[in-house]
């Protein structure tokens, strides 16, 4: 079932590969398309069979490969690798969709889009370390092409820069991979979530700090994010659709799935530290952002801001904070697609991006009216407006973060208000004011006529905005699919959050105290584990009957 | 905003071309076919919706005269069902738009009809009628007797009506035959629209102005012959000035701030005016320059909607072209206005009254400077 997502897209590529004659556009997009469409369909298929109150692995498929190295095909799907898996078939699609009809060298370029995807999704589906690292590895190469071969002017800087520093983050993942199984004397490389228990303490520190800068470097976190915005302002649209809206998650996946996953002790060691990690990493992407000119630059350092989020929730490890990690990685997906997508409609059709140039695209009659609303939707998502899937996902990481690391998630708070500055910025210079896409002369010129947007282009924008307001709306359609898997990854950690949330006793039981505070009633939440305060620790809910309760 | 005036010292006028195109009987737009074809076939819609507005504009000076609550202002004594949801539809000719011009010229003045709407002699018409009107009222009479100068500033506010519906009326007509003539074959250029426009204006320029209202079977002069209101001089001029040049600040695309002096306190250095109108719309709805252009959609010659459709993005932005087009037709009356207006004739060859008129345009270009001249030149 499951090695189905890895092979359709193969199937695309071979049938690209040999298909014969000249490979017109057309033809390539139309193969490509429907395999990705084909993998959604299959990914639906397997979420219509998919049991929500099953924990651990399903649809499991084993075969085994390399026995002596410990290497298995071992795939596997729960709760955290499905809704991922929805989005990287979605946004393959959205990417192919959008694609240049007019690009050269049509056959590469599509088999390129397919491997990503394939690769990717044996990522999310790899149930043994090497397995991932393998598809973690073969993700990168066609990245590299795409960028390398179709991107903009400095492509070849950028495509290097990215190269060499995921290199180095898979060099990190995979020497913390051995490390693990060889120091736990282990001979197989299959995903245990014991497999580090009988690890000291120091050996799973020095893992899990190797492991963070190499899924740190992918996700990326302030310091090892400069090769982001480089890749992203010289990538395609298509491809930095994909590289914001999946590519990075692989990161913070593999944060939540092996750091989270299988180095408890070294983890609760280190929350403190990656909860101010995640600060900085928040602050500093927001700040950067303000000071951009270029909107792709802008978006892709917002990026960096809200995937600190996932780090502070995984940090928190609270059973919401970890739903909280798949919902923003969800809701991330969504919006920087939209934004990224926008952002490539406004450059293709004003041949610019710099924001202090841009002005009044929102122009009903002469500008990007269309492009325009669905902009401001889409930061005002981003911003965390209530309705829209933003909001829903900021909510569950403060909320579920907020009585673990109350500074922490101020701080980041402070991160989501800055999200409206800059987001605020791009929308006031480029789309309010009156329309221009060049400085003003004083050489008279004729009113300015923007090439209109065929609803062709709007479409996927559509989509997006579509499915960013749904999930606003009805988050428990997001939800629901990873609860229990979420659940059983918080177990290891009940301790941990509930001796965090005694630690500060001043600041939880003011909020805790309904006396005290009666707006706020966290005290009887069973989400928090606060109940400690009043409740004796053995009632404190476990898996999997404990529901996560959404707003 | 106020901006500086260019410096009338200098020794050549920065415009002096166009004061000698001017001079020799050309216009301010360029003589091109596509300009024509713009031209004429706008105002051919234009003199449509003039007929509208005019016919309105009378119709509430003679038989709303007075009434503070006019409800049914904009259905010309005909009130349906039908015709009242259609109104709400707000598919129908935007009324509105008039009322902003008539405003426009109460608020800026000028002209003869400024000064006699302030004299005695008016002021004892308009009293005669106030009488007549509120004698049976007793809440108007009340509101009289509080705010003496209310009632009368609305009675000026109604000659302005009249006076205004009357220049259209004039207009609407000068412009149909304008395009009659122009399917006809007898325009063919731009210095003809203008011609045609100038000896539309000079043959109505001796006119008079008068506005009576029938109140209990008794007729009321409120601007009367004797007044000596002329077409051109004391309608045609002050309408060009606030329409064309001055306008409104506040009824535009872009918002002011009068606070912080971004609008001058001097009237007569506003530049909001059509000539100086930007067509790009910002952001906003309903405002008056958008309404004018709604209404000319409905009555685009065939010719003129061919050629937007093969423009650009079509008919997607038609307000915006037929905005540029109504700029550029109003580059051309006012053209014609100037000629029309010149202290002696343009081929004089008197050194004095050569200087005269020279002067006389400089002094308009001067004010055209900020204009969109430039942009209609391209």
């Amino acid at each position: 079932m499951l090695s189905t997502l890895i092979l359709i897209p193969l199937v695309g590529v071979l049938v690209l590969c040999l298909w014969p004659d000249k490979l017109e556009s057309k033809t390539a997009k139309l193969i490509s398309g429907a395999a990705l469409a084909f993998t959604l369909g299959w990914v639906g298929l397997l979420a219509t069979r998919f049991e929500l109150a099953t924990p651990g692995f399903q649809f499991e498929e084993l075969l085994p490969w390399v026995e002596p190295l410990g290497l298995s095909y071992r795939l596997g799907l729960d709760g955290l690798s499905l809704p991922l898996l929805v989005v990287n078939s979605l946004l393959g699609l959205v990417a192919i969709y959008i694609s240049d009809p007019k690009l050269h060298r049509v056959r590469l370029y599509y088999i390129l889009l397919l491997v990503i995807n394939s690769a990717v999704a044996g990522a999310f589906l790899a149930a043994n370390l090497l397995l991932f690292f393998i598809f973690y590895e073969l993700e990168l190469i066609p990245l590299y092409l795409l960028i390398a071969i179709w991107g903009g002017a400095r492509r070849g800087y950028a495509a290097t820069k990215f190269l060499i520093y995921t290199a180095l983050s898979g060099v990190l993942i995979l020497g913390t991979f051995l490390g693990l199984v060889w120091l736990s004397g282990n001979t197989s490389f299959d995903y245990d979530s014991g497999l580090a228990a009988a690890l000291p303490l120091a050996q799973q520190v020095t893992l899990l700090v190797a492991l963070l800068v190499g899924f740190g470097i992918k996700v990326p976190l302030f310091p090892f994010h400069t090769w982001l915005p480089d890749a992203h302002v010289e990538a395609s649209t298509p491809v930095s659709v994909l590289l914001a809206g999946v590519l990075l998650k692989l990161g913070t996946y593999g944060v939540v799935r092996f750091g989270l996953g299988l180095l408890p002790d070294a983890w609760m060691a280190l929350a403190p530290w990656m909860a101010i990690w995640a600060v900085v990493s928040v602050l500093y992407g927001s700040l950067a952002a303000i000071a951009q000119t270029d909107m792709k630059k802008m978006v892709a350092y917002s990026s960096i801001g809200h995937m600190g989020y996932v780090l502070l929730a995984a940090a928190a490890s609270t059973p919401l904070s970890i739903v909280a990690t798949v919902f923003q990685m969800i809701s991330h997906g969504l919006i920087s697609a939209l934004l990224f997508l926008l952002v490539g409609v406004v450059y293709k059709t004003t041949g610019t991006r710099d924001l202090t140039v841009l002005r009044g695209l929102l122009n009903p009659e002469r500008g990007l009216p269309f492009v325009g609303s669905m902009m401001i939707l889409g930061v005002m998502a981003s911003a965390g407006i209530p309705g829209m899937v933003g909001f829903i996902s900021e909510f569950l990481v403060f909320r579920g973060s907020f009585l673990i690391f109350p500074v922490q998630t101020l701080l980041c708070m402070v991160g989501s208000g800055l999200t409206a500055v800059y987001f605020l910025l791009l929308v006031n210079r480029a789309f309010f004011g009156r329309l221009a896409i060049a400085p003003p002369t004083s050489i008279p010129q004729i009113d300015l006529v923007l090439p209109q947007v065929s609803w062709r282009d709007r479409v996927p924008a559509l989509g997006l905005a579509t499915l960013i307001v749904a999930f606003g709306l009805q988050p428990n359609w997001l939800a629901r699919w990873s609860e229990h898997t979420t659940l059983v990854l918080h177990q290891p950690y009940q301790g941990f959050v509930q001796a965090r949330t005694q630690s500060a006793p001043l600041l939880s039981a003011a909020v805790a105290d309904p006396g005290a505070n009666p707006g706020v009633d966290v005290g009887a939440d069973p989400v928090l584990n606060v109940p400690a305060l009043t409740v004796p620790a053995a009632s404190v809910p476990v898996a999997p009957h404990a529901q996560v309760s959404l707003p | 905003m106020t901006k500086t005036l260019p410096l009338a010292t200098a020794s050549v006028h920065p415009l002096e071309p166009f004061i000698q195109k001017l001079l020799g009987a050309e216009a301010l737009l360029p003589d091109s076919k596509t300009n024509v074809l713009e031209v004429v076939g706008i105002l051919k819609s234009y003199g449509v919706v003039l007929d509208a507005y005019s016919k309105n504009l009378i119709y509430i000076a003679d038989h709303q005269f007075l009434v503070l609550f006019p409800f049914f202002k904009y259905f010309n004594g005909e009130v349906t069902l039908a015709k009242l949801l259609r109104h709400w539809w707000h598919d129908r000719i935007n009324f509105e738009y008039a009322e902003y011009c008539m405003k426009t010229m109460l608020w800026h003045g000028g002209g003869q009809m400024d000064a006699y709407l302030d004299s005695d002699d008016f002021l004892q018409r308009c009293g005669a009628a106030i009488a007549a009107k509120i004698k049976s009222n007793p809440a108007m009479r009340g509101l009289h007797g509080l705010f003496p100068d209310f009632l009368p500033e609305q009675v000026r506010q109604l000659a302005y009506y009249s006076a205004l519906g009357q220049f259209w009326r004039v207009m609407s007509d000068l412009f149909i035959d304008l395009s009659d003539a122009y399917d006809a074959g007898r325009v063919q250029t731009i210095p003809d629209v203008v011609a045609f426009i100038k000896a539309g204006l000079v043959a109505a320029a001796a006119n008079p102005i008068t506005y009576a209202v029938e109140i209990g079977g008794t007729r009321y002069d409120v601007l009367p012959k004797s007044a000596g209101l002329t077409f051109l001089m004391d309608v045609a001029v002050p309408y060009v000035e606030a329409v064309f040049f001055r306008g409104t600040p506040f009824l535009g695309t872009v918002s002011y701030n009068a606070q912080a002096n971004q609008i001058s306190v001097d009237q007569g250095r506003f530049d909001y005016g059509a000539l100086y109108a930007d067509p790009l719309p910002i952001g906003g709805a309903g405002i008056p320059p958008t309404l004018l252009m709604q209404d000319m959609r409905h009555f685009l010659p065939d010719y003129l909607t061919a050629f937007y459709q093969s423009q650009g993005r079509g008919l997607d932005d038609v307000r915006v072209k037929i905005c540029q087009s109504f700029q550029k037709s109003m580059f051309c009356v006012t053209s014609a206005s100037l000629q029309g207006l010149l202290p002696h004739p343009a081929d004089t060859t008197d050194p004095t009254e050569r200087v005269a008129n020279h002067e006389f345009l400089a002094a308009w270009m001067d004010r055209l400077a900020t204009s969109r001249l430039d942009v209609v030149q391209l």
